[in-house]
């Protein structure tokens, strides 16, 4: 059998298995993705915003996170957390350690947008008497998010490539079941190549599609840039 | 003229770390009133309007305005900045919104109006200062900059403030686009609105102004009608500096 075939006889035989491995990866990338969003938003706009207590408090944690792997994170939560009381299954543990760890790094991508928005914005919209809130709603979340697009683009990539960690814990997500396949056919070369190129087509993918979201949110006449 | 006093301002400080740049100004305003601010870079000019809307926090002194002292205690601050106008230098468009967008939203959500209403008002807004209908759509950077400023003016004016406070309102544009924003304001205070303008447009101080105040290293130094301190200025320095900027203008 020559590569080509090989690889044919790989998806023709293990096809259902790679296609469910495929989709539990897209899972773990999407929901960590959006834990992390939907944490790491609040965490920016308190650590920029908040009061010092709370400052401190969100800056320690964003430095725990960056300080420490992922892997141990993950361990942590899988391993470490039951002996606390709480058992979470496999994927649980997985999408909590990402979606945490991501939080972290969105936060500071977030901050660095809102960072890079002029004082005159702020000066311009606290004149007419807008709320301190409402111009963070209206005025700084806006152009914020749209610094925040190329950040986020590579976040979500980046998680895509990290979501391999659930295969510590089991999770029978791309990484594992490919390892599977490769110890039950002999095939190593093979199967890890149908792995890479579905990794590369799908952050291939992402970056199409964050560009298409970056011009359809993109300012007229206007380039929004992060600070570099 | 009127002459009930709108603004009142007593020996008003203000520091910068160990810098000081506000140091006792003293300055009234009567409604319908427009007064000139003319004065050195750096002077505190700047710092004095904002303290004005409470953009910076005076360190001593008193501002009244509106027959309520601003500087004291328990003043809803966002109250006073409704009620007072500002142009910005840098114009200060929301990036992110239309022309019309940009006039409506104090109306919507300081003002509370229905969308309809606030939409009304900025459009007779925009048009007062000769934004006509195709630019309403416009983002900021699609607009000149004397299309801006002039947006900036009516986002302003559509708040229906008591007093209007420009900042260097000319000196971000190109020469030729300056004309049309001095216009709006020219007429603006035409219609009795009270208006401080910081500016080094001295044509339209003479032009225009009721009163004019020279401004110094902190301090009112010299303050008159507009022919007076412009042209026979009594203190050295205004002598000087209102010497070099006719200067300036000559050559040009």
């Amino acid at each position: 059998m020559d590569f080509v075939e090989e690889i044919l006889y790989l998806t023709s035989n293990y096809g259902t298995d790679l296609l469910n491995a495929m989709l539990l990866t897209i899972e773990i990338t999407f929901i960590g993705f959006s834990i992390g969003l939907l944490l790491g938003l609040p965490i920016s706009l308190g650590r920029v915003y908040g009061p010092l207590p709370l400052k401190v408090i969100l800056a320690t944690y964003i430095e725990f996170i960056r300080g420490t792997p992922m892997i141990v994170q993950l361990f942590f939560i899988y391993y470490a957390l039951p002996i606390m009381g709480i058992t979470l299954d496999a994927f649980t543990a997985s999408i909590i350690a990402i979606g945490l760890n991501s939080a972290a790094y969105q936060a500071e991508y977030f901050r660095m947008a809102f960072g890079a928005i002029q004082r005159e914005q702020w000066e311009a919209a606290l004149s007419i008497g807008l709320s301190r809130s409402t111009v963070l709603t209206s005025v700084v979340l806006p152009q914020g998010m749209r610094i925040a697009i190329p950040a986020l683009t590579n976040e979500i990539i980046y998680l895509l490539k990290y979501s391999s960690i659930a295969y510590f814990v089991t999770v029978p997500e791309l990484v594992y079941v490919s390892k599977i396949i490769g110890a039950r056919t002999l095939l190593h070369i093979q199967i890890y190549t149908v792995t890479a190129v579905f990794y590369i087509s799908m952050s291939i993918i992402l970056t199409k599609f964050a560009k298409i979201i970056e011009e359809k949110t993109a300012i007229p006449g206007l380039v929004l840039k992060g600070r570099t | 003229m009127d002459n009930e006093k709108l603004l009142i301002i007593r020996d008003l400080h203000k520091y910068y770390g160990k810098h000081h740049v506000l140091k006792g100004v003293n300055l009234e305003v009567n409604e319908g009133e427009t007064l000139v601010i003319i004065g050195p870079s750096g002077s505190g000019k700047s710092t004095l309007l904002r303290c004005i809307n409470l953009l910076v926090k005076p360190d001593k002194g008193k501002i009244i305005f509106d027959n309520e002292e601003i500087t004291g205690k328990n003043i809803d601050v966002r109250k006073v900045r409704e009620k007072i106008g500002f142009v910005f230098q840098h114009f200060n468009l929301f990036l992110h919104l239309t022309a019309i967008e940009n006039v409506m939203l104090g109306l919507v959500k300081v003002k509370k109006y229905p969308r309809e209403k606030a939409r009304r008002i900025a459009e007779e807004a925009l048009l007062s200062v000769g934004i006509t209908e195709d630019l309403w759509s416009k983002y900021p950077a699609q607009l000149s900059g004397g299309q801006q400023q002039r947006v900036a003016i009516a986002r302003a004016i559509a708040m229906d403030p008591k007093l209007l406070l420009f900042d260097e309102p000319t000196s971000a544009l190109d020469p030729e686009l300056i004309g049309e924003v001095l216009k709006v304001m020219e007429k603006l205070a035409n219609e009795g609105r009270t208006m401080i303008v910081v500016t080094h447009e001295i044509g339209f101080a003479l032009k225009t102004a009721d009163r004019v105040v020279f401004f110094d290293d902190g301090r009112v130094v010299e303050e008159g009608e507009p022919e007076q301190v412009i042209l026979n200025p009594r203190t050295e320095r205004a002598r000087r500096f209102l010497l070099s900027i006719r200067e300036l203008y000559r050559l040009e």
